[in-house]
């Protein structure tokens, strides 16, 4: 890095980082983490059959899946069918112990207790 | 009991049922003439505003699918949802009800669906032919599919629908690699047609056959995964003519008390769906009752956790002698043990095989509670239980020692939890099993059953190592149950991931300075915000 010198805000960072041996970090925010359409990081397993390349945590995106209906079976989609899911819990990260889960009726074949 | 309908309106219907070709019909054997009214008025004041009723009792879309109970459920808290279907618990019931007995599925079609019906976890998804696992198989684990009976025509609508309503399940399902709308639209209703058709020669024989009567005494046994084995009788009354209300007094194997209770309806003359309690805990049941009303088999759950529960199995105690299970059903060498052989009509004297001296402490209408000595030099193997002229088969083991442990399952899901999701524990067992020689040196695996052992958990692989996962991921206890930890962003870890985790599920068994390990893959994964009764 002593041959580069920072240029805008980020590359400072970017030199504080490497300065602070936080270079992995960096990079590690440097690749693409959301649900796009080049990369499924996939929701309950990774393409490898693990968990360590989820994308996490999965609530700095929870919202990024939900609005463009990327997990169907998984994440209630706010495009069409659950549109005020999130309402009222701006922060996946805070709220995320608010969102309800959908389907009120499962048990709805059982007599009732 | 057997309802004959002769009112205009049941008349009305099978005539245009006919015409139609559809699978609606008066349901001549499965309800009574007033309850098939009812539900049809239901029919038509909640939905024909929309599904008109192109003839008595035909309504559009409606009549031409056939659904479980749990599907027909799934179908209306959509119509409440999206298109804004208001109804009260009972209408929702009363129309449940309707369209599964005028609509449902016979025992043989909710064969291969039917874990999902029982909430079975950690299930593989099934193997469908053509391009089904990729086009359903990447949300569904295909019993949705497998459970549903329509003509190409509206498998084509269901799909169009798909496409409306989660416009992004063609990059899901594998759109960038292949034609996914061409197989979707000309292919795939095709398919689904021909393997899950509308009509079907069991459906229309099944629903004129009039319910039977599961009223009566039954001998019941079962497993649950983590809690042991259980065994006992079920006293069951008839409230109505599809409700009835059940009183169990069950045992463990060790003798402890597993007393419970449950209310139930019974769907499309033989879908038991009960809400009780089974050893202090509120439960669901899932059965399914045989054809000829004499066997009741299925799953019941926890309330709020149906990844706990076990299997049932249970048998009227009149009937043809039936010798049905042993507990234990492993015995090892040069022990003494107190042995129940569960079934009906159990007389005559019991013989366990060669080594093995038998006594007959109790009789009961369950079966035999036996005092049992088995000799060192007994042969290890399967053992054939005679009781009087009735005997069973592979229900009963003799062992040395164990040989090899295999953890089930093989592979599990647990999800994290937290707020308003409960979390999804994982339950573990292992299965000893022990090394026979069989004809010509063949080795045989004879399987023991669950056995007593140490449980610990370490990392599935060197990024789990790194990652910490043992630590943040949950805990195992000595019953084999896995214990999610909480969900959210943890700031204790790299990058606050959350608390997943990709581990080994070890168990141990120790005798002297030997040890037996079994292994089994467990990922602690994230939550999922929908949860329908059918995946």
């Amino acid at each position: 890095m002593s041959g580069l010198k920072s240029v805008n805000h980020k590359a400072e960072l970017l030199l504080e980082a490497a300065e602070s041996g936080h270079v992995e970090e960096v990079a590690a925010m440097e690749t693409v983490a959301g649900c796009v359409t080049t990369f499924d990081p996939g929701w309950e397993v990774d393409p490898f059959g693990g968990v360590a390349s989820l994308c996490q945590p999965m609530e700095a995106d929870l919202y990024g899946c939900s609005d463009p209906c990327w997990w169907p079976a998984q994440v209630p989609d706010t495009l069409n069918t659950y549109p005020s899911w999130q309402e009222g819990k701006p922060s996946a990260q805070h709220d995320w112990r608010e969102l309800d889960p959908v389907y009120p009726n499962t048990d709805a074949v059982f007599p009732k207790k | 009991m057997h309802w004959r309908v002769s009112s205009l309106i049941s008349c009305g219907v099978a005539a245009a049922a006919v015409l139609l070709g559809t699978a609606n019909a008066a349901p001549a054997a499965m309800m009574p003439p007033a309850v098939a009214r009812a539900g049809l008025a239901a029919v038509q004041a909640h939905c024909s505003a929309c599904h008109q009723e192109t003839a008595p009792g035909h309504f559009a879309r409606i009549s031409e699918e056939r659904k479980t109970p749990e599907g027909w459920a799934m179908t209306i808290f959509r119509m409440e949802h999206v298109h804004g279907v208001t109804l009260t618990a009972k209408q929702l019931r009363i129309i449940i009800r309707y369209l599964s007995d005028v609509q449902g599925l016979a025992p043989s079609e909710i064969r291969a669906g039917r874990f999902a019906l029982e909430r079975r976890p950690n299930h593989a998804i099934l193997k469908l032919p053509y391009n089904l696992p990729v086009m359903c198989g990447r949300c569904h684990s295909l019993a949705r599919v497998a459970l549903t009976r329509q003509p190409a025509s509206e498998w084509l609508k269901l799909i169009n629908f798909h496409v409306g309503q989660f416009p992004f399940l063609e990059y899901q399902d594998g759109s960038r690699d292949i034609h996914w709308w061409k197989i979707a639209s000309t292919q795939l209703p095709v398919e689904l047609a021909k393997l899950f058709p509308l009509h079907s020669v069991a459906w229309r024989r099944w629903r004129n056959r009039p319910p039977a009567d599961l009223a009566g005494e039954w001998v019941v046994h079962g497993h649950a995964p983590g809690r042991g084995d259980y065994y006992g009788t079920a006293f069951i009354t008839r409230t109505s003519w599809d409700r009835y209300r059940a009183r169990y007094v069950l045992h463990y194997a060790n003798g402890a008390a597993f007393n419970g209770s449950s209310a139930a309806i019974v769907y499309t003359g033989f879908e038991w769906r009960g809400t009780g309690t089974l050893g202090g805990n509120s439960v669901h049941e899932v059965y399914f009752a045989s054809t000829n009303g004499a066997r009741i088999r299925g799953r019941w759950f926890l309330s709020g956790h149906s990844e706990l529960g076990g299997d049932w199995d249970a048998v009227r105690t009149t009937g043809a002698p039936k010798v049905m299970a042993v507990m234990p059903r492993a015995l090892k060498v040069g022990t003494i043990r107190r042995v129940i052989v569960i079934g009906r009509g159990l007389g005559g004297s019991v013989d366990l095989g060669p080594g093995i001296h038998s006594r007959i402490l109790a009789r009961r209408p369950y079966g035999l509670i036996l005092s049992v000595h088995v000799n060192a030099d007994a042969a290890p193997g399967y053992r054939t239980v005679r009781v009087g002229d009735v005997q069973g088969s592979d229900l009963l083991a003799v062992y040395r020692h164990v040989d090899r442990l295999q953890v089930e399952p093989a592979f599990a899901i647990a999800r994290l939890g937290g707020g308003t999701l409960a979390p999804v524990d994982a339950q573990f067992q292992a299965i000893g099993y022990t090394n026979v020689h069989g004809a010509h040196d063949k080795v045989i695996a004879v399987r023991l059953g669950a056995m007593p052992v140490t449980w610990s958990v370490e990392p599935f692989n060197a990024e789990a190592a790194k990652r910490e996962d043992v630590r943040f991921a949950g805990t195992l206890n000595q019953d084999g149950l896995f214990l999610p930890a909480e969900g959210g962003p943890d700031p204790k870890r790299q990058f606050s991931a959350d608390n997943t985790g990709d581990l080994y599920v070890v168990a141990t068994r120790r005798t002297g300075n030997a040890a037996v390990v079994g292994k089994a893959h467990l990922i602690v994964t994230v939550q999922r915000w929908i949860n329908p009764p059918i995946y």
